[in-house]
């Protein structure tokens, strides 16, 4: 296996991973079936097209992100989405309304041609003997270093615990001292602000067009019942099998193999192991 | 049938008179908008009734719409095809059932999870469509085909497709007042209690699906004849996901809903889609609005407005109808427990019980609370695999099937929390009882199954006490606790299972309530000399009819014998007054 391909398979776990963390907090915490993720990563990745449209210096594009995808979230999850809680069905059906909503909201304001940005960190290093793009390099380490973040405050945080009474007895969470409004927006918001992130770093190396999120929602559905809903754990397999499978298989067959193993091993796995890898609740 | 043949009739006369109004050309497009509200209905049918939504029905669309594309390339022969066309129908059917049929096996909910396996499926088919350029052209598709019968799409194949549109609307209107679909209202409400009266839940579900892909099939056919061109989006994600908005628009509890979505949504599309830049904004709203305020979609708007000008009027009720006998063993058999272990994840909840019970008789089951009882009644409809050990009924070895074969061992269970149909009125859950056990597949499209009456079932409702028959047409959510337990303890003996477990059938009751409780069930017993087993904690109960007690305590037999000797016994005694163990 060659070294390029090897810091692929990192780049495109690693990228899911993040992709997918925003969907595993809605989906796997507050029980939404969120159609429009991918349109949140979407939203993200316009920031560095609203910064430079603005002629804002480039370290603003981070601040601007948050501030397009945050906001939106929040309306949405106030309006829409709070009457959705326990109704997993409507959630998948409203969800997709919003998204198309969300399509046809940037495509009026951007057109539906692409659009690309330059990374903010130009040039290549060279990793095990590879030339290797050292924004795509600098981002791999920035995932990891999160991710460790991110689990050590899951081990010590009772966030997850909250959120997950919150869903299963709503009244009873109320009556015990939880502010479910509170906390079911902030975690829907975070949850899109993180795919709004991954869809700001994600910018330099797509192409950005409003029709793009639907890829991202699909693998990130896929990770997410593969690797199994509910811990981090299964987020980082379920995110290491289906980047990986498709990774692999684009490179050593054709891009058509590597997307078609992906649907076939997510089919399978939704009939025979809906669970996923790790089903344990964290 | 008039009552189907009514709306059937007065769409055919709607239908043709577009090309008349509005002309050709407008006729073509309704035709297509047709098509999509074929397919639409399959899906509103199987959303609507069932509750499974299915993702991917551009799949079946699209599968019948190559075939098509490929066979009217080749073939002529008007013949040949439709009897090719047939052959199709019936293989994705075919295969409908049994992919839905294997995913649903051994499950009692419907989940998303079905709903994204339609997707992946449909996606796959994309994939391959786009690809396999052989066979399917390719990104650019297949054309370069004359429509079926050489039928001019502008012209004479409209009228095609309005045969099929009325056919279709007409046999799902015809469904609608047969106990089929009752049956799958009922699977949507209560999918356990159904698998309890003994229906093979995920063969409805699959026979529902099969039923909806058979006319996706049949709309797809219908759209390569029509177009004369087929893309890999004919057999597409985007497509899926439009014919289901197009159905919950449009209404898919209401079996014209899909069919007026389609064709309002398609026409104001075409209408406004270039004059109004904001078109795909405002369906957007429009279809999260309608997902969260109006489930019903348009077609209940439209039936609230025709009800206001004409009012439902009651049926009135249709004579009684003895009913078949139930088709199962009815022979009285000891049930024996060997050895029974239980164990969920850590938890050890039955702990190697052994006891044989009579073959006929009344048998408590008591114990403090946690002591396994629930479970163990769980463990011989099914709804609980053991982990070791057996169960027997006679010499028939009945733990760890699936709690649908339960009835057909003569096994019919009460729950401790009443579980009926809460959406269906009690003499929709009546009937759907009366059918436990007896329901051949003809009776399914035969309206006198409705009026099936058993002398079981009209000892009960005829005893002067009993509150049902008052309210026979309320539905069951309105009704009170010790109403549903009567109803839940009548819809169990409607099968007379030759076993009948009761979970707690006095809670909730009033005093006069469970002495009515405790009387049917003794008179149960007695006229029809069957096992009945019973959980019960009020000891004056459970020594008023008892002919023998089983104790159980901490997953264990304790005692198992008549009542006074359990009284006497000094174990039991230390459990009940807070003794050492």
């Amino acid at each position: 296996m060659s070294s390029v391909l090897l810091l692929n398979l990192a780049w495109q776990i690693s990228t899911l991973a993040l992709v997918a963390l925003g969907l595993a907090i809605v989906f796997g915490k507050l029980r939404i079936m969120n159609m429009a993720h991918g349109e949140f990563v979407m939203i993200g990745a316009y920031a560095p097209v609203i910064t430079s449209m603005l002629g804002l210096p480039g370290w603003l594009q981070l601040p601007v992100c948050l501030v397009t995808v945050g906001p939106v979230a929040f309306v949405l999850e106030r309006t829409i989405i709070r009457h959705l809680y326990g109704r997993m069905f409507d959630s998948l059906l409203a969800t997709w309304g919003i998204a198309i909503l969300l399509r046809e909201i940037v495509e009026l304001i951007f057109g539906r041609g692409y659009q690309s940005v330059s990374p903010p960190i130009a040039g290549t290093v060279c990793v095990f003997g590879a030339d290797y793009p050292a924004y795509r390099i600098a981002v791999i380490i920035g995932i990891l270093l999160g991710f460790i973040g991110l689990y050590w405050w899951n081990t010590r945080s009772k966030t997850g615990t909250r959120i997950k009474a919150m869903v299963g007895n709503p009244n009873l969470a109320e009556a015990i001292g939880i502010n479910t409004a509170r906390l079911s927006a902030g975690a829907f918001v975070f949850g899109c602000c993180t795919a709004g992130l991954a869809g700001l770093i994600l910018a330099p190396t797509v192409r950005i067009e409003p029709m793009m999120g639907l890829d991202y929602l699909i693998r990130s559905f896929f990770a997410l019942v593969v690797g199994g809903l509910g811990s981090l754990e299964g987020l980082g397999i379920g995110s290491g099998i289906i980047a990986g499978t498709q990774t692999f298989l684009g490179a050593v067959a054709s891009q058509t193999y590597g997307y078609l193993a992906v649907l076939t091993l997510s089919t399978l796995f939704l009939w025979l192991k809906p669970n996923g890898v790790r089903s344990s609740s964290r | 049938m008039a009552s189907a043949l009514l709306p059937a009739s007065l769409l055919l006369v709607v239908l043709l008179l577009i090309p008349e109004l509005f002309g050709d050309f407008m006729a073509y497009q309704i035709g297509l908008y047709l098509i999509y509200g074929i397919a639409a209905q399959g899906i509103g049918f199987l959303w609507g009734k069932t509750g499974v939504l299915p993702l991917g029905q551009a799949l079946f669309f699209g599968i019948a719409a190559y075939v098509t594309a490929i066979t009217l390339r080749a073939e002529g022969n008007l013949f040949l095809n439709l009897a090719l066309a047939a052959i199709v129908l019936a293989v994705i059917a075919g295969s409908a059932f049994v992919l839905a049929a294997l995913v649903f096996r051994g499950r009692n909910e419907s989940g998303p999870y079905f709903s994204l396996i339609t997707l992946a499926l449909v996606m796959i088919a994309e994939q391959v469509a786009g690809t396999a350029t052989s066979l399917t052209g390719g990104f650019n598709g297949m054309s370069g085909f004359n429509s079926l019968g050489n039928l001019d799409p502008f012209g004479g194949f409209y009228y095609v497709i309005v045969a099929a549109t009325v056919a279709v609307s007409l046999l799902l209107f015809i469904l609608n007042r047969l106990p089929v679909n009752l049956i799958a209202k009922a699977v949507l409400d209560n999918e356990p209690r159904m698998q309890l009266l003994g229906f093979p839940t995920h063969m409805i579900k699959g026979a529902a699906f099969a039923f909806s892909a058979m006319i996706a099939a049949l709309a797809g056919g219908l759209f390569a004849s029509h177009q004369g061109i087929v893309t890999p989006a004919s057999t597409g994600f985007a497509l899926s996901a439009e014919l289901v908005i197009l159905t919950a628009v449009g209404g898919r509890f209401h079996v014209l809903g899909p069919l007026i979505g389609a064709v309002i949504v398609g026409w104001a599309s075409t209408e406004l889609r270039d004059s109004f830049p904001y078109w795909e904004l405002l369906m957007a709203v429009v279809f999260i609005l309608v997902v969260l305020k109006a489930p019903g979609g348009i077609a209940e708007l439209f039936e609230a407005a025709f009800r206001r000008v004409r009012p439902k009027t009651p049926t009135s009720a249709a004579p009684a109808v003895t009913a078949p006998e139930t088709r199962f063993d009815k022979t009285p058999r000891p049930l024996r427990f060997e050895d029974v272990r239980l164990k969920i994840g850590v938890v050890r909840i039955l702990n190697a019980v052994s006891f044989e019970t009579p073959a006929t008789g009344i048998i408590s089951v008591i114990g403090p609370n946690g002591a396994g009882k629930t479970s163990a009644l769980n463990t011989i409809t099914g709804n609980l695999s053991v982990t070791g050990g057996r169960i027997m009924l006679g010499e028939v070895r009945i733990d760890s099937r699936p709690p649908h074969t339960a009835l057909s061992n003569g096994i019919g269970s009460k729950l401790q929390v009443p579980s009926v149909f809460f959406s269906l009125s009690v003499s929709e859950n009546l009937v759907i009882a009366m059918m436990a056990g007896r329901l051949r597949m003809s009776d399914l499209f035969k309206p006198s199954t409705f009026q099936w009456r058993s002398k079981s079932l009209s000892d009960i409702l005829g005893h002067p006490s009993v509150p049902l028959k008052e309210e026979m047409t309320a539905p069951v959510e309105y009704l009170p606790q010790g109403h549903r337990q009567f109803l839940e303890y009548a819809m169990t003996v409607a099968a007379e299972p030759s076993i009948l477990l009761l979970d707690e059938p006095c809670a909730g009751l009033s005093p006069d309530e469970t002495a009515l409780m405790t009387k049917l069930v003794q008179s149960y017993q007695s006229e029809t000399s069957r096992l009945v087993i019973v959980i019960e904690h009020d000891m004056s109960i459970v020594e008023a009819i008892s002919d023998k007690v089983l104790v159980l305590h901490l997953g264990k037999v304790l005692a198992f014998d008549d009542y006074d000797k359990v009284r006497q016994n000094p174990q039991v005694q230390a459990v009940y007054s807070g003794g050492t163990k």
